[in-house]
């Protein structure tokens, strides 16, 4: 009867060793495939960062690129407008040139 | 208590220790991947402001060159605005010996020279100088300035000196598109009053000039 009540405990205590084996297996598991998700996650980042980092490079280029363009067509405006203003002065600077070089002024 | 019991309590008590292990391990790992979904966020928000400043920083330099080119472009038009007012100066210099500037005739022209010159070598000097004129062999063939001339100048610029001072001309000629030099006997010192030469040693005035008149408020 003795023999027999050390049994049912002794399979017992094997059946909760197996519990727990058993958990422990599945806890490392369990660490294993949220290391892995966290590793996916951070080679995702990176990936995504290089996405990220060329088009906000794309996007301020453009807006330079805009502004350049702006900028280049004022100032050849500018200086067009400046050539023709000047036209009409340009004998009475030629005349103030030769007044200094022949020293008459 | 009997076997049976105590085999459930072990049991119990396993399974409980098993579900407790499970649990924890669940919620850590939870946890685990929450943090580094948080610090990829923070990381990822903290890129794009860096990347952020660097597209800035890249809009700015190429507005910055751009300002600079439009800069570049204007004084670019200046310079071909001033070119073009010398190169035609330089052209009117030659109708100057027929047509003369500014109801100056060229004798007239030359005799300022002259004198400027003279000025130039005597200024300071209260003793007599004895000077020689140098002219080209186009203006000394044409007798833009005969003896006569000298005299008037020899008189005047004495008068105005102070100093006794004798002009002649020399038989020596000089290269030159138009105007004088002017040196002591003794070549020791002359004023090279040519055109060239005025244009060359005026250069910086005269480009303050056209652009004084051609820019200034523009």
């Amino acid at each position: 009867m003795a023999v027999e009540a050390l049994k049912i405990i002794r399979d017992a205590e094997e059946e909760g060793r197996k519990l727990l084996e058993e958990a422990k297996a599945s806890v490392a598991s369990m660490l294993k495939d949220a290391e892995e998700e966290v590793k996916r996650l951070k080679e995702k980042a990176r990936e995504d960062e290089k996405s990220i980092a060329s088009e906000i490079s794309a996007k301020y280029i453009q807006e330079g690129k805009e502004e350049e363009a702006a900028i280049l067509k004022t100032a050849e405006a500018e200086v067009k407008e400046l050539k023709s203003a000047t036209e009409s002065d340009l004998d009475t600077a030629v005349n103030v040139v030769l007044e200094k070089i022949l020293g008459v002024r | 208590m009997g076997a049976k019991e105590m085999a459930e309590k072990i049991k119990g008590e396993a399974n409980g220790e098993s579900e407790k292990i499970i649990n924890e391990a669940k919620a850590n790992a939870e946890k685990k991947l929450e943090d580094t979904k948080k610090e990829l966020e923070l990381q990822k928000k903290r890129f794009v402001e860096a990347e952020e400043r660097k597209g800035i920083e890249e809009k700015e330099r190429i507005v910055r060159a751009a300002r600079q080119n439009a800069r570049k472009l204007r004084w670019m038009a200046e310079e071909e605005i001033i070119e073009k007012a010398l190169e035609r100066a330089l052209k009117h210099l030659k109708d100057v010996k027929s047509e003369g500037f500014e109801g100056n005739s060229y004798p007239n022209i030359l005799a300022g020279l002259i004198k400027d010159s003279t000025m130039s070598i005597t200024a300071g000097s209260s003793a007599g100088a004895e000077l020689e004129v140098l002219l080209s062999e186009e203006d000394a063939a044409a007798s833009y300035i005969d003896q006569a001339m000298l005299k008037n100048l020899t008189d005047e610029i004495s008068h105005d000196s102070g100093g006794n001072v004798r002009l002649s001309l020399s038989d020596e000629r000089i290269k030159s598109a138009g105007g004088v030099i002017v040196r002591r006997k003794d070549g020791e010192i002359e004023v090279n009053n040519t055109f060239e030469e005025r244009m060359a040693r005026l250069s910086t005035s005269l480009r303050e000039e056209i652009v004084k008149t051609l820019f200034t408020g523009k």
